[in-house]
């Protein structure tokens, strides 16, 4: 086979999901979007009745919303590790993935900011953050990352998409002509000029180096939310680093989440191969690791002291209220996917999308937990309040409107992924060409 | 803390039951206890008694103070009569804070009636006929400083029809205003046959930029109820601390925040917002070069 009809198979092979519209993607996209209308109704719910629908009180004021903000950025990390460390390190097994890394990153980062707009009682008075928000506040700075990261996200992900939209363009005639039209004008009528692939490439690489402090910078100050202030558990120096490596360990659970669907639904096998789920296995292994680490510090130190007020925050997880949840995800969600991980015959795909998704289920719970038990157990003690303002509990519609925002992420992942290759095709055509005449 | 827990138990320990004298187990309220009042009352007990005594009918109070406080809706207090409750709030016992110079008179009445309402077979014994409000107006008190001494004298004068009188052995309670709250001055003292009475004023207590403090002085007397004067002296040390709110800080208002925030922030922001603008020219570049190689 010549390496012009290698590159026709390849093209065609990526290009089917965009071309073809099954039942069974009908029926995924139908049910997210009812899922998620039914969800949003709820929401209009506590639009009108105000914030008291939600299990949140006075003492727990951040409760599910907070958690899953915390959450989706962290998720949203992953395509700063994938494209910009791992791209820029050289890594080559990495670059099929990017695409769907930085896919992922947008679609959380995206949402990230609508969750934080449904923890908020009057969120019409958004905008107040801004004419009012106080430079010394890291709410301030969180809304300055978090909007910084995505329009970074969007870039990256449109930049060296490019010439991909131009192959759309190209090789997609059958498609209706306003969404052929819109592949024209977004793909800049690309022609492959050596001149438009140095400015590509110079533009990419420095929006890879942007990300890095942006990305971590997004998830600090997210960590510095809880960390500037004095509450026990999460009055810490290391919540920043602590926040990050945890971020990592979720973003790639999702990645292979994500690996593994396409890869089925689109016939990818050639593409996204074994060799890919060892890598991210791996690579899972090694951010679970330092992950464990942080949390070994995290709990141990102040486990050993048992100061005060941390010996009741600390029993509270140990061995009361929250024990099951605390030592359920950490096992389940952390330690025993990291232990069996390290088996050859455990990293191929089946397996590690049951781990993957346990880590990421892990992971949401974490932040329920780094985020609840400290508001149970304030300084000064809670009295003469009803019961349901001392020990939190989630309602029917607060978990509605947080499901709304994993169906919104879920949405966009679809869409984006149906109207772009998610695998970049012109990068790997480019890359086996340079390596070749290397 | 923990000490003073300990000291307070050992003395709650040789502490007697309270000895109301008969006079003051006969007295009734001058106070009708209608519904306003036991609200009000219901107020009083949250603030000041709940933590020991806890909610009443409920008996949650403090099981491991002693004397036990007890729960008020209990037979144990309702078989006092109001005048002994009302007796036992204003001197306290043991543990127990003497209420006379917290709560005024009417607050301890309505605590009383608070205390009455879950009391289903009391009823209150008909209104006298009360005469010691009209009376209390005609109290007039005087507040001295001597500066050599460093003393502060209260003369109470009372008037009975036209006759001005000292009030002899009357009890005296003298505050300086705080930030929050109130500061007693020593201890509450009787004054003497002149109707006097002297309080040694502390020489560091610190006053206003000018050195003013306000002083409260209060009296409560058998015959003429509670009536309480303020004045401000210039008996302080003058203080003069820049407010916590006037230099740039952390803590402040917008405009008022730490140069190195507001240089960071902006710093970054601008940092990354021009690589952002840079990279839409280069988008704008590539559709350029197109245009120009078809």
């Amino acid at each position: 086979m010549s390496k012009k009809e290698s590159f026709d198979k390849m093209t065609t092979d990526i290009l089917r999901s965009v071309r073809l519209t099954n039942l069974s993607f009908k029926i995924w996209m139908g049910f997210i979007t009812v899922s998620f209308l039914i969800c949003i109704y709820a929401y209009t719910i506590q639009l009108r009745e105000g914030l008291g629908v939600a299990g949140i009180r006075d003492y727990v004021s951040w409760g599910m919303y907070i958690s899953n903000f915390v959450f989706f950025v962290a998720t949203s990390l992953i395509g700063m590790l994938i494209s910009a460390v791992l791209g820029l390190s050289g890594i080559k097994w990495a670059a099929p993935l990017a695409r769907i890394a930085e896919i992922i990153a947008l679609a959380f980062a995206m949402v990230a900011g609508l969750v934080i707009v449904s923890d908020m009682g009057r969120p019409e008075r958004l905008a107040y953050v801004f004419i009012y928000g106080r430079i010394q506040s890291p709410i301030l700075w969180d809304v300055t990352v978090v909007t910084t990261y995505v329009a970074i996200s969007a870039l990256l992900l449109y930049l060296p998409l490019i010439p991909d939209l131009k192959i759309c363009y190209d090789r997609l005639e059958n498609i209706p002509k306003l969404q052929r039209n819109i592949y024209k004008w977004l793909s800049l009528d690309w022609s492959g000029s050596p001149e438009q692939i140095k400015i590509v490439r110079r533009s990419v690489r420095i929006l890879l180096i942007l990300i890095i402090p942006v990305a971590m910078g997004i998830h600090t100050v997210t960590s510095w939310l809880f960390a500037a202030t004095t509450r026990t558990g999460w009055d810490s120096t290391i919540f920043g680093p602590y926040f990050v490596s945890g971020a990592f360990v979720s973003g790639c659970a999702a990645v292979i989440i994500a690996m593994f669907v396409y890869r089925k639904t689109y016939h990818l096998d050639k593409y996204i191969t074994e060799f890919h789920f060892d890598k991210m296995g791996r690579l899972l292994v090694l951010v679970s690791l330092v992950y464990l680490y942080f949390n070994l510090n995290e709990y141990l130190v102040p486990g050993y002291k048992m100061k005060k007020f941390d010996h009741f925050h600390l029993m509270e997880l140990f061995s009361g209220r929250f024990a099951l949840l605390f030592w359920g995800t950490q096992l389940l969600g952390l330690v025993i996917p990291l232990i069996l991980l390290l088996f050859k015959k455990i990293r191929r795909p089946l397996p590690m999308l049951v781990i993957a998704i346990f880590v990421l289920a892990g992971a949401w719970l974490k932040r329920l937990l780094i985020v609840v038990p400290t508001m149970e157990n304030p300084y000064l003690p809670i009295q003469n309040v009803p019961l349901n303002f001392k020990f939190y509990t989630p309602t029917l519609i607060e978990t509605a409107i947080t499901l709304a925002s994993i169906f919104l992420v879920l949405i966009i992942i679809t869409v984006l992924s149906k109207v772009v290759p998610i695998i970049p095709i012109q990068e790997i055509e480019l890359d086996e060409h340079e390596s070749e005449s290397v | 803390m923990v000490l003073l827990v300990v000291m307070l138990c050992f003395q709650s320990g040789i502490a007697q039951t309270v000895v109301v004298p008969a006079d003051k187990k006969a007295k009734a309220s001058p106070l009708l206890f209608n519904d306003a009042a036991v609200k009000d009352g219901e107020n009083i007990y949250n603030k000041n008694c709940v933590s020991c005594h806890g909610n009443p009918t409920k008996a949650n109070y403090q099981k491991s103070m002693s004397p036990i406080p007890g729960d008020p809706a209990e037979e144990k207090f309702q078989k006092n009569s109001d005048g002994e409750l009302f007796y036992k709030i204003g001197v306290g016992n043991a543990v127990m804070p003497m209420f006379k110079n917290i709560l005024s008179e009417e607050e301890r009445w309505k605590l009383v009636g608070y205390i009455r309402s879950f009391n289903k077979s009391y009823k209150q014994p008909p209104l006298e006929v009360v005469v010691v409000n009209l009376l209390s107006k005609t109290v007039k008190l005087a507040i001295s400083y001597n500066e050599k001494s460093h003393q502060i004298a209260i003369t109470a004068k009372g008037k009975i029809k036209n006759d001005t009188v000292p009030l002899k052995g009357s009890e005296i309670v003298l505050y300086a205003k705080r930030y929050f709250g109130r500061l007693q001055i020593e201890t509450v003292k009787q004054t003497n046959q002149q109707g006097t009475v002297l309080f040694a004023f502390p020489k560091d207590l610190p006053g206003d930029k000018v050195g003013n403090i306000e002083l409260i002085a209060k009296i409560n007397d058998e015959l003429f109820g509670e009536v309480s004067v303020s004045k401000t002296l210039k008996i302080g040390i003058p203080t003069d601390k820049p407010s916590l709110t006037e230099k740039r800080a952390i803590w402040n208002v917008n405009a008022k925040a730490p140069i190195w925030i507001l240089l960071t922030y902006t710093i970054g922001v601008l940092v990354v917002l021009s690589f952002l603008i840079y990279i839409i020219f280069s988008i704008i570049k590539i559709k350029k070069v197109s245009k120009k190689n078809n």
